[in-house]
């Protein structure tokens, strides 16, 4: 069965630069898919031509079957996009925020009050309906881009690096905020470069590089093509190397064997080793 | 049609929501450059009758409210775009919602319409009261409504296509401010050097004056004007559609 966003080798050029480059990939409906990749590797990139915002230069994309740039109106009309940048208009308040989104998504008048009270119960914004945007701080001003952009009720929600800049206490609102929604029935596409995040919250993971997917699958099938247990030893000038296991007997007796004095850690594999591994770097 | 305007709606919310809380203010400043113009040109350069056979306050009224639909139209919807585009990133909200292209254009133009209304409609009152050359009809208020319309359209190309405040400040110093000054707002273009006058001709403030000039001394409808006006609005809207379209801002 064919996924509900599709996207068929995909390339986007700045120039010379080859931002995306043949990307393909196929979301299932109702997981929460993360697109994991260090800054500057082209996620945003690949999540502006996922949802219309930019034209791909070759390679199509498809959302429940249709062709985005065929059809973007049907496509807008099923989606809902959190930007990296808040997006929300600073100078009018939160309420007149939603109001504007509901207008613009076609949410009939009468239905716009009731819409605005539940989604801001919700996340909790009932206090700060009545206040200026630019008066709020990063935490609450996601919320209310959240508020905004599924006032609609999306089948599919797009999140580009949601947490980015937010404390430790918004970003656990946050991400309990979109295992609700995901447990509602809607399927979310989020990039980030945490990999804490991507463990967290994802069932499958893309891991993209300098702009080609270099791994796609869950986090599991990911981890399993490196080891399950890493060996990390790092030597008095702070130089780390990593070795992978299949077992921890294997990995204990490896690390029994440095004697020469490195601090020596056994610890379950990450996305970030597979990310290392892949890439020969770090997110 | 209902949905078109409603989509149009939506569009300017967020520009009538932050003019609804600023209202004061932009009504001062929408009303100063008018009145200054009125006071400079009015009073202070010119008395007597024009060769147009009415009085020169009566000529330069409509001029000047000619003048305040191009630049509230134009600045007011050029630097909301760029600002949301390049400060705020809310244009793209826009662009993905799933709104028709053609109302994203024309809600953008409220905002320019708008403040083109609220400084004209006091000048021509204030006009109205100082000479009774002027008269107050609903075709010469439909005719400012048009003419902030069209300026406004152009000011949604500029803040899709300029990447910054200072290339804004130069398109309007290069193109607004010397339409403002030369288009037969405060003289009439006959005045000037017969090539002058024909490049002149071909520029819409040129046809703003003439038409709301018109209106306002009891002429009825300038039709060559209203053409080449509507030829404009047409062109306007037409290349702000491929830009949003295309996604080439």
């Amino acid at each position: 069965m064919e996924g509900i966003i599709v996207a068929d080798g995909i390339v986007k050029r700045f120039g010379d630069l080859v931002a995306v480059d043949n990307v393909s990939l196929s979301i299932k409906k109702g997981e929460i898919f993360g697109f994991l990749g260090p800054n500057g590797a082209g996620k945003t990139t690949t999540i502006r031509m996922l949802t219309t915002m930019s034209r791909p230069d070759s390679g199509t994309v498809r959302i429940s079957g249709k062709d985005v740039y065929g059809d973007y109106r049907s496509a807008r009309q099923s989606i809902g996009v959190i930007q990296q940048l808040n997006s929300l208009e600073k100078d009018i308040t939160v309420r007149e925020n939603i109001k504007h989104h509901a207008l613009m998504k076609g949410i009939p008048s009468k239905e716009i009050k009731g819409r605005t009270e539940e989604m801001t119960e919700v996340m909790g914004l009932g206090d700060h309906l009545d206040k200026l945007v630019r008066n709020l701080s990063g935490g609450w001003k996601k919320r209310a881009s959240i508020v905004c952009s599924i006032i609609h009720r999306p089948r599919i929600l797009f999140m580009d690096e949601p947490t980015a800049g937010l404390d430790t206490q918004s970003r656990n609102a946050l991400w309990k905020l979109i295992r609700k929604l995901n447990a509602s029935g809607t399927t979310i596409f989020m990039t980030t470069h945490y990999i804490s995040e991507a463990e967290a919250l994802c069932d499958r993971v893309g891991i993209v590089n300098k702009g080609k997917l270099v791994a796609l699958g869950t986090k599991e099938d990911l981890k399993k093509t490196v080891g399950r247990f890493a060996v990390e030893s790092v030597d008095a000038a702070g130089d780390t190397e990593v070795r992978y296991f299949e077992n921890r007997t294997d990995a204990k007796g490896y690390s029994d064997g440095i004697d020469d004095g490195r601090s020596v850690t056994i610890r379950a594999v990450s996305l970030e080793d597979v990310f290392l591994e892949l890439t020969g770097r770090r997110i | 049609m209902a949905g078109f305007l409603r989509e149009v709606y939506g569009i300017a919310y967020a520009d009538l929501a932050f003019l609804k809380r600023n209202i004061v203010t932009t009504l001062i400043s929408s009303l100063v450059s008018p009145i200054l113009y009125l006071i400079a040109f009015g009073y202070g350069m010119r008395a007597g009758d024009t060769e147009a056979g009415v009085s020169y306050i009566a000529y330069v009224v409509p001029g000047i409210v000619a003048i305040s639909s191009m630049t509230a139209g134009f600045s007011s919807t050029a630097q909301k775009i760029l600002i949301q585009r390049l400060f705020h990133s809310s244009f793209d909200e826009m662009v993905l919602s799933s709104v028709r292209i053609s109302s994203i254009v024309v809600g953008k133009s409220v905002i320019g319409m708008v403040r083109g209304l609220m400084g004209t409609s006091i000048m021509l009152a204030i006009g109205c009261l100082l000479t009774p050359e002027l008269i107050l009809s609903a075709p010469l208020i439909l005719s400012v409504v048009f003419c902030c319309f069209t300026f406004a359209l152009l000011g949604v190309m500029a803040g899709l296509l300029v990447d910054s405040t200072p290339t804004l400040n130069m398109v309007t110093s290069l193109v607004i401010l010397p339409m403002t000054f030369m288009c037969g707002t405060l003289f009439s273009i006959d005045s000037l050097p017969d090539f002058a006058g024909k490049i002149l001709w071909a520029l819409p403030l040129t046809h703003s004056s003439q038409l709301i000039r018109s209106f306002a001394l009891g002429h009825g409808l300038e039709w060559v004007s209203l053409l080449v006006l509507s030829i404009y609005a047409a062109a306007f809207f037409a290349i702000d559609h491929y830009i949003i379209r295309n996604q080439k801002y």
